[in-house]
């Protein structure tokens, strides 16, 4: 996005008189803009002050004495200018170019958008100009594309204002479209003039909310009709699906109680911007097939096990049903699964849970039961399932996806700065002069904080990539290193030696602000480019470059994901990121520091609640008496002193004969878990599973008792997003049958394993949460407003809180950035003649982990339906498969059958799975080795071979 | 590192417009390889370039040289704009429909001026130029062409043109052309002496708009950006226009030397001439002229030992009436659509890659010579009566000898056209077409009106592209006017409102009245609207004069010289 001129540059200002008031702008101000402050509306169609201008639809056209009239939109006021806005000439001009513009238009009872939301600006404007049945040739006939699942194209109602060629390039960066072909004949276009929905379209919609007339709208999803704004109910809530935390507005039909449409609002981080699974993704919570009673496991279902075809493992060749695909949309089949459970009242599952479980603790101890939370649930739910772990299961068993996320992260900036939260806000990149993406593809896992990077690129930031695979995100740097997977610590090391070598450290930080420098100094000495080079396939000249970008900088930010820390050596990977912030002084002032792009919606809020082992809220450590006491005063019962055990180690535990009875709310370990087949044994194993969801998971298979719970449009809470900005997500629709909140099942269970706990709301969780977690001290529901506001926040009634951390003095006990070196080690499990690939997994845009949300919503399903193995052309060709065959991926653990993508994405030698899709599970072949201190799996890098099916081993 | 983009006030959003190197000459690459632009190529440049499919797409479907398709074996082009219109190209282009439309290996298309008036009806066989009578032959030859063949060379003018202070002899003898660079280069006249002379010459602008060119060249000389850029402005593409391309023939070593003086005045080390795809042999002529300057050290790193640094090159338009327009030529020339700027800033302030640019017509460099040779005063003696200087006319339509003429400034139209020949077959005048296609119609009894800028803006008209047009009596001069409509029309670039859709209704409302029952007061009265809004709200002159001839028209047939002012572009 280009602006006129950056406000603190701006010190002169220019005098001009509009109709007839004498002003004094900053010179650079546009009449549109000086008139608007002045209080002078000026007409216009093509003008958004959320865009720059174009002065393309001449609506704001206005007198300045010059031989024609000038748009004031784009020009700037000059000295002396005198200005009138509105006059006879004027506002024939206005009415002649609205009519112009009309007489196109389809009438207004078919107009896509005046009968959806019934805000066309255009008729707006023609009706008040009186233009609307006009004398003027009509013309039509420039056709529709309907192509996109949820966004319908209507060329007839597009007055070519280029809002969305502006939201789709300056906004989104997405770059797919433009205007084609010339004069009266030129229409928008996506790509090189394709279907929309075959085009390269993410479908984010931010086109939708440009538009202005009925070009492009939103079409309906799943026949909820798109009503006038006024008629609908306006919910403001945040998006549901990554740790971004867009802030959204849902339109509620309450006549059909149901979601006709959803709209991006401002809020500072995301400032109104969505991605498709925001804006299009949130029907799956109107899914028929959501569980609205308790259900009871029946006699004749044990001994338990898994009961779908694709859960068992069950191959096409063993079930004999070859060639045939068992289930289209690859959802766990109802009717297999179903009539091995029976409908139970509330007080008959819950008396059943608390009973179980009791038993279990009473029989085996403290250490036989174990709670996995969700990262998808509130705060204040995770705040009290883990206090009925610590409380009522006696230990601190207690963990969620953050494990398989940023555990490793977490714990390098543990011990390194002392807090795992980020250091300063996506939307901080716009002051970087350089930003570092790493292991990360930001376009699909974080597709809003991603369109602030490709902004400030735009707006001078360089951008490094630095990523085995070459995401959408590398098409938007400025040096792009496709890494070999694997080989992050040898990189950095080696970046780093050159920069200590070439002396572009900050001297004065690493004195006084880190120690261990001299022993990081000593480990990257044996780091060269060239051995960089060797290890990474990274040319040395390329790491030499990197090392002088980045250490010539003013203001250095690096963002990283999975990719660094789902290794074995994910710890060491976030440690050599802290040491290369540390060393060059990128951390504690604008545009610096390190930002691990959390996953979930509420990862951050969840670990911040205290859903993981070794912490209590706000990560005061359960193993120090100090810290434990408070809580224990607080809740007034005893807590284990004993760190918990983590998701991986739970499941090991499990077949071990330690963990014997689980409480699992919203999470599916069944599809995210490494090595299924041995997450399936453990979950077959356990004495007694109590599962919590919305709808029947993969691992609800193997549950004795399934809880039917809200989704999250259907509750309050609060929800802590990347940022460390703490939302409010509102309630916008009621449960389905007797599904209830998970807060309050948690309750329920609670006061029946004798808790008496007696929560009103989420409000009174959260105020009793703020008073045990420093860092969110302040913070109220009264003061969170419609915007949420970052933690740490001295002020939240006048600030929106702390964006830049650690300005001062780490959260260390001393005060510093411990820097730890790092030895590079290879992955745990190689390629070789057998297994000759590099596997990788990841998500993609349009869905969602486990897909148990985003493949029951239609726009999200319909774009991306299937399965498919990411391969370079070279190796597909090699292997022999085609692009849309059937491949096999085989590794020691398991295999699966999908599509091939043959993809210019991949280097030659990787693969790419993404993990959503239950029918070809990525996670049956990961490999569950962990990192020795975050304790999070390996799922970035196993050995895996690629075979076309026909010749494939049975 | 941040903020590498200029900042000024005004200048237009990137929407859309990638930054980085034009894709064009890529394209260019593309098309000379294969003929064509096909989608798997389209498809890989967006890949290798990283820059987006849509980029390419706006670009390919904007500009009439790139094509989507693979090309036919003869390219028969035929132009149906006003002077080839004037003389029957209707009827010759069914004509040609009716003998080659069966042919599969002739793509018959009816183009935009070619620039060709004084040959008309006009057309170009795989862009080779020629009268309509020579079709067949080229066709012919086109279809047994297998490798491309050296166009015969023009031969040039041997009497130099009165703005030609060089001999034919200093024009072919090394060293001896040239001489006021050198003079300038030697450090024997400085910038500010030449920005003198021409501010005292009273030169003004030729392609249009008028624009005092001292004090043009001052205006960017104090620029403090940098680098700067010069680009002489070859795009003539306006109707009966062609004087350009005569001068490019004829003088490209004085629109060379008068580009060079530029540069070297304003402090810009690199230009370029931006000339029409369709003027192919006249871009040849400038770069031979490159090379001999290359030749005798006039280009360089270090020109003549001066310290200063002077490149120059050829820029082909890919196509289009509106790169005429300064700003939309730089957007092109950037690689971007073709779409004027919102304008201040203009381009002496924020022009190529949005740096100080120093832009001048054809014939304006090419007068910058003689005036810094024989001196301010001598420019301003060859003008008639108060008028200052020489001025070209393309002078073509009903006329006994269509071509272009150099006179002095303020020469009447009737001495101009009695200079023409007068009308074609001694008949009788209709209406004039003073300054091109853009310029209001005047009636016979605007004959003796000078032809110089103030002169004829006070008829009625304007001075314009320096192009009369004539029309014999019996032509329906409403149908002439809406043959130039349909001309701006087309050659809309569709940016914005007025233009795009302003000038599209008003063509149908006048071709529904010219096959119907023709024009009512309603009709009258919706153009006229029109044309008020059009002009009054149009980004660009394209768009501000589209209406203009069309509204002289019906003020010509109320027994006025024009309905409304004639609208400067």
């Amino acid at each position: 996005m280009t602006v006129t001129a950056d406000s603190s540059e701006r010190v002169d200002t220019v005098s001009v008189t509009i109709d007839g008031r004498e002003l004094d702008v900053p010179e650079g101000t546009t009449i549109w803009t000086a008139a608007k402050e002045a209080g002078i509306d000026i007409p216009v169609l093509c003008h958004d002050e959320r865009y720059d201008p174009v002065g393309v639809c001449r609506l704001c056209v206005v007198d300045t004495g010059g031989r024609v009239f000038a748009a004031a939109c784009v020009r700037p006021c000059e000295d002396g200018m005198e200005i009138t806005t509105s006059s006879d000439e004027l506002e024939r001009s206005r009415a002649t170019l609205t009519e112009l513009l009309v007489v196109d238009q389809p009438p207004p009872g078919d107009d896509p958008k005046q009968t959806t939301t019934g805000d066309n600006l255009l008729l707006d404007l023609a009706n008040g100009f009186d233009v609307l049945s006009s004398e003027l040739p009509r013309g039509h006939g420039r056709g529709s594309d309907l192509s996109n699942p949820v966004i319908a194209v209507d060329h007839d109602s597009c007055i070519l204002c280029d809002r969305c060629v502006r939201a789709c390039d300056d906004i989104q960066g997405n770059d797919v479209i433009g205007r084609t072909g010339k004069g009266y004949s030129t229409r928008i276009a996506f790509d090189l003039d394709d279907p929309m929905g075959s085009s390269s379209c993410v479908t984010c919609g931010e086109c939708v909310a440009a538009c202005p007339t009925g070009a492009i709208t939103n079409k309906p999803i799943n026949a909820v009709p798109i009503r006038p704004r006024a008629e609908l109910d306006a919910v403001e809530s945040v998006c549901p699906y990554c740790g971004v935390g867009c802030a959204l507005t849902f339109y509620v039909d309450r006549e059909r109680g149901a979601i006709a449409f959803a709209d991006g609002r401002d809020q500072p981080g995301s400032q109104g911007r969505l991605c498709v699974k925001g804006r299009y993704g949130w029907d799956y919570a109107a899914s028929p097939q959501r569980l609205t009673v308790p259900l009871i496991r029946i006699d004749d279902a044990y001994p338990k096990g898994p009961l779908s075809g694709d859960v068992r493992g069950d191959s096409d060749e063993q079930s004999g049903r070859s060639g045939r695909r068992r289930k289209p949309g690859g959802l766990v089949p109802y009717d297999e699964v179903m009539p091995h459970f029976r409908e139970a009242t509330w007080s008959e599952a819950l008396d059943l849970v608390a009973d179980r479980l009791s038993g279990i603790l009473a029989e085996h101890g403290t250490g036989s039961l174990a709670g996995f939370g969700s990262a998808k649930c509130s705060n204040e739910e995770a705040y009290l399932f883990q206090k009925l772990v610590r409380t009522g299961f006696r230990n601190n068993n207690v963990d969620h996806c953050t494990r398989l996320c940023h555990a490793s992260s977490v714990a390098a900036l543990f011990e390194g700065i002392g807090s795992g939260a980020v250091s300063t806000t996506y939307g901080d990149v716009i002051n970087s002069d350089v930003a570092i993406i790493t292991g990360s593809n930001p376009t699909s896992n974080h597709p809003v904080a991603s369109t602030f990077f490709k902004q400030a690129r735009r707006l001078g930031t360089t951008i490094i990539y630095i990523d085995p695979r070459a995401g959408k995100a590398a098409d938007h740097a400025d040096i792009f290193c496709q890494i070999k997977p694997g080989t992050d610590v040898a990189f950095y090391n080696s970046v780093m030696h050159e920069i200590i070598r070439s002396e572009l450290v900050d001297r004065d930080f690493i004195d006084e602000r880190t120690s261990n420098y001299d022993a990081l100094a000593a480990t990257v000495a044996e780091y060269p480019p060239e051995r960089g080079e060797q290890i990474t396939g990274i040319s040395a000249d390329v790491i030499r470059q990197i090392a002088k970008v980045w250490g010539e900088a003013r203001a250095g930010v690096i963002f990283w994901g999975m990719g660094i820390s789902q290794h074995t050596t994910g710890t060491d990977n976030a440690r050599c990121l802290i040491a290369l912030c540390s060393i060059t002084g990128n951390v504690g002032k604008p545009g610096t520091g390190l930002h691990p792009l959390r996953g979930q919606n509420n990862v951050q809020g969840a670990s911040d609640s205290g859903l993981i082992p070794m912490f209590l809220p706000d990560y005061q450590a359960v193993d120090s008496s100090d810290l434990r006491s408070r809580f224990e005063s607080a809740w007034g019962t005893e807590l284990d002193p004993k760190r918990g055990l983590t998701v991986t180690e739970i499941i090991g535990s499990v077949l071990e004969d330690g963990v014997r009875g689980m409480y699992m709310m919203g999470e599916n370990p069944f599809l995210s878990d490494p090595n299924i087949n041995k997450v399936r044994k453990a979950l077959s194993a356990l004495d007694f599973l109590v599962v919590q969801d919305i709808f029947v998971t993969e691992t609800a298979e193997f549950a004795d008792v399934i809880l039917p719970a809200t989704s999250y449009l259907e509750k309050d809470g609060t929800y802590t997003n990347t940022d460390r900005r703490v939302q409010l997500g509102r309630k916008v629709l009621d449960p389905p049958g007797q599904a209830r909140s998970d807060w309050e099942i948690t309750q329920e269970i609670a006061n029946r394993l004798g808790l008496g706990w007696s929560y009103e709301s989420p409000r009174e969780v959260f105020e009793e949460m703020v008073g045990l977690m420093p860092s969110y001290a302040n913070l109220s529901y009264d003061n969170l407003g419609s915007t949420g506001k970052l933690y740490p926040n001295a002020d939240p009634e006048h600030s929106d809180g702390t964006v830049v951390m650690f300005d001062e003095r780490f959260n260390t006990a001393d005060g510093l950035a411990h820097l730890v070196p790092a030895e590079w080690l290879p992955a745990k499990e190689l390629p070789n003649e057998e297994f000759p690939m590099v596997l990788n997994t990841g998500r993609l845009l349009e869905h969602w982990h486990t897909g148990s949300m985003t493949r029951r919503s239609y726009a999200l399903d319909t774009i991306a339906p299937r399965a498919e193995v990411y391969l370079h052309a070279d190796d597909a060709a090699r292997i022999g498969v085609r692009d849309g065959e059937m491949a096999r991926v085989r590794s020691r653990r398991g295999s699966i059958t999908l599509h091939v993508k043959v993809s210019a994405r991949e280097a030659p030698g990787n693969c790419f799975i993404p993990f959503h899709f239950r029918e070809a599970a990525a996670n049956l072949l990961t490999i569950d080795e962990i990192d020795p201190v975050g304790k999070i799996p390996e799922y970035k890098f196993c050995a895996v071979a690629v075979e076309p099916l026909s010749e494939a081993r049975v | 590192m941040r903020g590498s983009r200029p900042l000024v006030p005004g200048a237009e959003a990137r929407n859309g417009k990638f930054p980085g190197p034009s894709l064009i000459p890529a394209l260019n690459a593309i098309q000379e390889r294969l003929g064509w632009l096909p989608r798997e190529e389209l498809v890989s440049l967006s890949r290798d370039t990283r820059r987006p499919l849509y980029e390419l797409q706006g670009l390919v479907s904007f500009y009439p040289h790139f094509r989507t398709e693979p090309p036919p074996q003869v390219a028969l082009h035929v132009c149906h704009d006003l002077s080839c219109w004037l003389l029957g190209s209707d009827d010759r282009i069914a004509a040609l429909r009716q003998q080659y439309d069966a042919d599969a290996d002739v793509e018959l298309v009816e183009v935009s001026c070619l620039g060709r008036c004084d040959n008309a009806p006009a057309l170009a066989v795989n862009d080779e130029p020629a009268h309509v009578d020579g079709a067949d032959d080229l066709v012919a030859r086109a279809r047994v062409r297998t490798a491309e063949e050296e166009p015969v060379a023009k031969p040039r003018r041997h009497e130099p043109w009165p703005n030609d202070p060089y001999t034919p002899a200093d024009s072919s003898a090394p060293a001896r052309g040239y001489r006021v660079l050198r003079t300038l280069l030697a450090g024997d006249l400085d910038a500010g002496q030449v920005v003198q002379t021409l501010q005292d010459s009273g030169l003004r602008g030729m392609g249009g708009a008028g624009f005092p060119t001292g004090r043009k060249w001052s205006l960017v000389a104090a620029q403090d950006r940098r680098p700067k850029y010069a680009v002489c402005n070859a795009d003539e593409s306006e109707p009966g226009t062609f004087k350009d391309r005569q001068i490019l023939g004829d003088q490209a070593h004085l629109v060379l030397e008068g580009l060079l003086l530029g540069m070297a005045v304003v402090g810009a080390e690199e230009g370029f001439v931006f000339v029409r795809h369709e003027y192919g042999p006249e871009a040849d002529q400038v770069r031979d002229e490159i090379d001999r300057l290359r030749g005798e050290g006039l280009l360089g790193d270090d020109v003549l030992g001066s310290g200063v640094r002077l490149q120059v090159e050829v820029f082909v338009s890919p196509g289009g009436y509106i790169l005429g327009e300064e700003s939309a030529l730089l957007e092109c020339m950037e690689g971007h659509r073709g779409e004027p700027r919102n304008k201040p800033p203009f381009p002496g302030v924020f022009g190529l890659w949005g740096m100080p640019t120093l832009m001048n017509s054809v014939e304006t460099f090419a007068d910058v010579p003689v005036i810094l040779e024989r001196g301010a005063q001598w420019w301003r003696e060859q003008g008639a009566g108060d008028s200052i200087g020489l001025k070209f006319f393309a002078v073509s339509g009903h006329v006994a000898r269509p071509g272009v003429y150099c006179v002095p400034m303020g020469t009447t139209a009737r001495q101009l056209l009695d200079l023409a020949g007068g009308v074609a077959g001694g008949a009788d005048l209709e209406a004039i077409q003073p300054g091109g296609a853009s310029s209001n119609f005047l009636g016979p009894g605007s004959l003796d009106v000078p032809l110089d800028f103030d002169t004829v803006a006070e008829a009625g008209s304007m001075l314009g592209s320096g192009a009369l047009v004539v029309l014999a009596e019996g032509t329906d001069v409403l149908a002439a006017a809406t043959n130039i409509l349909r001309f701006f029309r087309n050659e809309s670039c569709g940016k914005c409102v007025p233009c795009r859709v302003g000038s599209h209704k008003a063509h149908e409302i006048l071709t529904e009245a010219l096959t119907g029952d023709g024009l009512d007061d309603e009709g009258e009265a919706q153009l006229l609207e029109l044309e008020r809004t059009v002009r009054k709200t149009s980004i660009c002159g394209l768009g501000q004069v589209a209406l203009g001839p069309v509204a002289s028209v019906l003020g010509l047939q109320r027994g006025g010289t024009a309905a409304r002012p004639q609208p400067r572009p």
